[in-house]
């Protein structure tokens, strides 16, 4: 129980003391049991009130503190600061809101603020007068950080961690690192490949000796929370031996072998072997078998002695203090029919597109027959008008530019028609859109109720469009090949969202705890995330989000202790007949079942528990108290709101 | 329907258009253009058919003629496209499409044809010469009699059907039926139109326009005056002082006023002097030209000097048989005409649309 309460009355300059009689608020509180020192002040925010309220705390010897001012979103923490300063625990100090909830509201009734202002201070003391003081919960920390997806982002998020310092378990799902980058040509505003930027990063990450890559590695399961994750990777053998210098072998076990499927590499417009590397320099430099595709024929083990079919699957468990993820986004794959997808031989996608440049020479063809006019269609699953995917893909615009201003380099006499929503080149990208425009590419542009259509027209492909920037008309393009900007959808394959509990936004996209001022966290602390599993995001934007989340990452690994809040839930043991109900209630997976003597009681994970409250009315014991909201507290706060002056 | 034409907007640029392509259709040279109005919204739509090579449709427009180079679409434009530029391309276009020879065509497109054309003249004047067909007295009488059949001539077999067919894609085409009460009550676009070129004030309010339209407006009077002079009046083998001096004043203008657009083409101070095809400097300067060397034939014929100059008027009819024969009917002249009758029939458009 606490004896001397402060309690600091604010005018806030007028905007309370305007319509709350501040000084009858002030007399009143100074007779209520426990308050000491009862005062107003013009700005009690303001520097030099601060320093005056630490003084006087001092001065009083002052036990507790409540601020009856503006909302606890503005000033709670300058407050609890300046309880601090003067000595006291930042727990016994209360603040009342007497400006959003009294004088505002309540500007045309001031006898009625000045009662409620009453009120509300009053209840404030009431709970003020049970507050203890209580330190922050500290926790042992795993100095290391677990990295899923070795894209670009991933790498860029690992090499910047083991620059600070930090252990880094960087895990690939596939075979080769480097992910969508690796398959593009030179990329946009710069002059190097994707392969190249890819080259770069994966020689940083094999000579820093912080990082260890696994590839073909997936994620089964995790446990703990922030400071002590458990993971368990899955790692699926090559069945060829990891450093294979014996190339020559592996080029004749990659002929010998007789299985043909699509290469997805190149998008399924080539095919591979079920033995196969993506191209010559790829990374690491080993080839792999699928077993999916393999026949178990042995042909490819009789021309090398590299090749071990034996190899088993395996799993390791790496202890981490935070996972930053980083497992980029799928191609959205157009509906048969869509555009002529898959109806009409010649349509294809962005991505088959770039690989057909990249492997082509001589003549760009397509089936055989030589390309000239080349028609883009925008916003394929992107900014959709019925379908679910509302958003705008960013990146696809400009890419698109890219890679039709970058074909002519290479290919002659290539026309390009670009079918557009209007096109989005944001930023310095604007450029590129100007220098594409100058060399006589032409732009339509639809509306989305209105789209495009890809005819089929005697064995000519037509693209027609209502052309809103040509008064409406119907214009039409024979095309050679129609290429459909697909946008950037939510990996279907989400094993590791499920496992860490990750939520998603309405596009379905891994969501930041707050776009504009959080935006690399999620609300499962100890796990950020980064690149284009948050949403659509080009290269630039992908790097800057994982140098964002690597430095959150560290603040989990940094120390061998983390700090966590301690407003959070409490069982008492004797009360508790574990029945699971606040384990079912709970949002967070913060409530276990244990053993306590010869019973089962609930355990409350005090890293993971937000002090949210979900499992205290389920209790059907009562046995659960929330630390500075308990029972006794809120009560009384009630007992003096419910009774009248 | 209409099927998009890359090659319309190559064909363009050799009629002199240039970084069309970079428009992105934000609309600024609509917004600033001061002819430009909710009923005949230009130039960005003229851009986007050059783009898309929606040629049919800059054919049967008359915008490309309501538009008078103000240049400040150009000035204004972000991307730096030019409309002003292709607007002025675009007339060149249309020209080559109202002709029904495809001379203006083949003349616009390719310079070689035109100095080709050219020097065919001098060798055919030359040729003539050299062969002592005329005396000099003939070489007068028949100088006089060309002019008056090259006006004849050309009026009726070159810019009457041209102008039809110019009515044809412009009026007819766009309206079923024919009312002859419109053209009645729209015939004074024409005249006012062909003779004042009043639309150019128009442009953005400023002193240095007004002074290129008084230039224009000038020039306009002394060449038809000087026609008039020379041809009916037949200045050079007449004795009446009047008229002797009217023709010096006329010829004056002509070349002093041609100087000046010289001079502006040049320099290229204004959007409009910018950019000069081919077809623009044999407009200005052989009209200089005549006006130069008429003035110095009946100068020379007036000192009692010709017979020993004579080789001054040989250069005279040189000029003016190219005139006459390249430039009037398939060159720049036209726009004399089809500006006005441009003025003309789209009044009777909106007649019609009423």
């Amino acid at each position: 129980m606490k004896q001397k309460i402060g309690v600091y009355i604010c005018h806030c300059g007028g905007n309370i003391s305007d319509y709350v009689d501040v000084d009858k608020v002030k007399d009143v509180l100074a007779k209520e049991d426990g308050v000491y020192v009862s005062k107003t002040t013009i700005f009690a925010c303001a520097d030099s009130n601060q320093k005056e309220m630490v003084a006087d705390i001092k001065a009083n010897e002052l036990d507790a503190v409540v601020v009856a001012s503006c909302s606890p979103k503005l000033h709670q923490i300058t407050f609890q600061a300046v309880t601090e300063r003067a000595g006291l625990n930042k727990y016994n100090y209360v603040h009342a809101n007497i400006r959003e909830q009294v004088s505002w509201p309540h500007s045309d009734n001031k006898i009625g603020a000045t009662e409620k202002a009453i009120q509300i201070v009053r209840s404030s003391v009431a709970k003020v007068r049970l507050s203890q003081a209580i330190e922050p919960i500290e926790i042992d920390t795993q100095q290391a950080v677990l990295v899923l997806g070795a894209g670009i982002a991933g790498m860029k998020a690992a090499i910047s961690l083991a620059k600070m310092g930090t252990q880094v378990y960087l895990a690939e799902r596939e075979h080769f690192i480097g992910g969508r980058i690796a398959h593009w040509d030179v990329l946009c505003g710069t002059e190097e490949t994707g392969k190249e930027l890819v080259t770069r990063l994966y020689t940083d990450v094999i000579a820093n000796k912080n990082i260890t890559l696994y590839t073909g590695a997936e994620m089964v399961s995790s446990g703990g929370s922030k400071g002590n994750f458990n993971v368990q990777l899955k790692l699926k053998p090559r069945y060829v031996a990891d450093v294979c210098d014996d190339k020559e072998n592996i080029k004749k076990a990659i002929e010998v072998c007789p299985v043909e499927v699509p290469d997805e590499f190149n998008f399924g417009i080539t095919k591979r072997k079920a033995i196969y590397h993506n191209f010559p320099s790829e990374y690491p430099q080993a080839a792999v078998i699928n077993m999916d595709d393999c026949t178990r024929c042995g042909e490819c083990e009789k021309v090398c002695d590299k090749i071990d079919l034996s190899q088993k699957e395996e799993t390791v468990e790496v202890k981490v203090g935070s996972v930053l993820v980083a497992t980029g986004f799928d191609s959205y794959t157009p509906g048969e029919g869509e555009f002529g997808y898959q109806a009409i031989d010649n349509v294809i996608t962005l991505s088959q597109y770039k690989r057909l440049l990249a492997i082509s020479n001589g003549e760009l063809k397509w089936n055989g027959k030589k390309i000239e006019n080349v028609a883009y269609i925008y916003c394929v699953g992107s900014r959709q008008v019925e379908g679910e995917n509302k958003y705008c893909s960013r990146y696809c615009c400009t890419a698109t530019i890219n890679t039709a201003l970058r074909s002519n380099d290479k290919f002659k006499n290539l026309n390009h028609f670009h079918f557009t929503r209007g096109m989005r080149t944001y930023g310095k990208q604007e450029v590129f859109y100007h220098e594409a425009s100058k060399q006589g590419h032409v732009f339509f542009q639809s509306y989305g109720d209105d789209p495009t259509k890809v005819e089929n027209k005697n064995g000519k492909t037509i693209v027609k469009i209502n052309d809103i920037l040509t008064n409406r008309k119907e214009l039409e393009v024979e095309a050679d090949l129609v290429v459909l900007v697909t946008g950037m959808v939510p990996r279907a394959h989400n094993t590791i969202g499920d496992i860490l509990k990750i939520p998603k936004g309405r596009d379905k996209f891994y969501n930041e705890i707050h776009m504009k001022l959080r935006p690399v966290e999620t609300v499962i602390d100890g796990v950020t995330i980064a690149g284009a599993c948050q949403g659509p995001k080009n290269i630039v934007e992908s790097i800057n989000s994982a140098l964002s989340a690597s430095i959150k990452s560290y603040s989990f690994v940094s120390s061998d202790k983390l700090s966590v809040e301690p407003i959070v839930a409490k069982i008492d043991e004797n009360l508790c007949q574990y029945c699971d109900a606040c384990t079912t209630a709970c949002p967070f997976d913060a409530i276990s079942k244990v053993k306590s003597g010869s019973k089962d009681v609930a355990l409350i994970n005090h890293t993971v528990c937000k002090g949210c409250g979900m499992c205290l009315p389920v209790c059907p014991t009562n046995a659960i108290q929330l630390i500075t909201f308990s029972d006794d507290e809120v009560e009384n706060m009630i007992n003096v709101l419910a009774n009248e002056l | 329907m209409a099927k998009v034409d890359l090659k319309f907007g190559k064909k363009l640029k050799k009629f002199g258009a240039i970084d069309f392509n970079a428009c992105y259709n934000c609309g600024t040279c609509t917004a600033v253009c001061a002819l430009s109005d909710e009923k005949d919204s230009f130039p960005r739509e003229m851009v986007r058919f050059s783009v898309t090579g929606l040629s049919e449709d800059v054919k049967g427009s008359l915008k490309p003629w309501l538009c008078y180079y103000c240049g400040e679409c150009t000035t204004y434009c972000p991307q730096e496209a030019k409309p002003g530029e292709l607007m002025m391309s675009l007339r060149r276009y249309a020209t080559s499409r109202y002709d029904w020879t495809g001379l203006s065509g083949l003349l616009y497109k390719n310079l070689l044809a035109y100095i080709i054309s050219f020097l065919l003249v001098i060798a055919g004047v030359i040729g003539a010469y050299l062969s002592d067909t005329f005396t000099t007295e003939e070489w007068f009488h028949y100088g006089h009699y060309f002019e008056m059949l090259a006006i004849v001539g050309v009026f009726l077999l070159i810019l009457t059907p041209n102008i039809f067919r110019m009515w044809l894609y412009s009026v007819q085409s766009k309206k079923k039926g024919f009312k002859l009460k419109h053209y009645f009550s729209a015939f004074g676009e024409l005249l006012v139109h062909m003779f004042t070129q009043k639309r150019t004030l128009k442009c953005d309010d400023d002193a240095k326009n007004k002074i290129w339209w008084f230039e224009h407006f000038i020039l306009v009077f002394g060449y038809l005056a000087l026609l008039f002079t020379t041809v009916v009046l037949d200045w050079f083998a007449t004795e009446v002082p009047f008229i002797i001096y009217m023709g010096y004043v006329f010829s004056g203008i002509i070349f002093i006023v041609t100087f000046d657009f010289v001079i502006r083409r040049i320099r290229k101070r204004s959007e409009k002097s910018t950019f000069s095809h081919p077809s623009d400097w044999f407009f200005v300067i052989w009209l200089f030209l005549m006006g130069v060397s008429a003035f110095a034939v009946r100068l020379l014929v007036d000192t009692g000097l010709i017979l020993d100059n004579f080789w001054v008027y040989l250069f005279h009819v040189i000029i003016l048989v190219q005139w006459a024969l390249i430039i009037v009917p398939f060159g720049k002249w036209t726009h004399f005409l089809y500006r006005s009758f441009a003025m003309y029939f789209d009044k009777v458009n909106k007649l019609n649309a009423a």
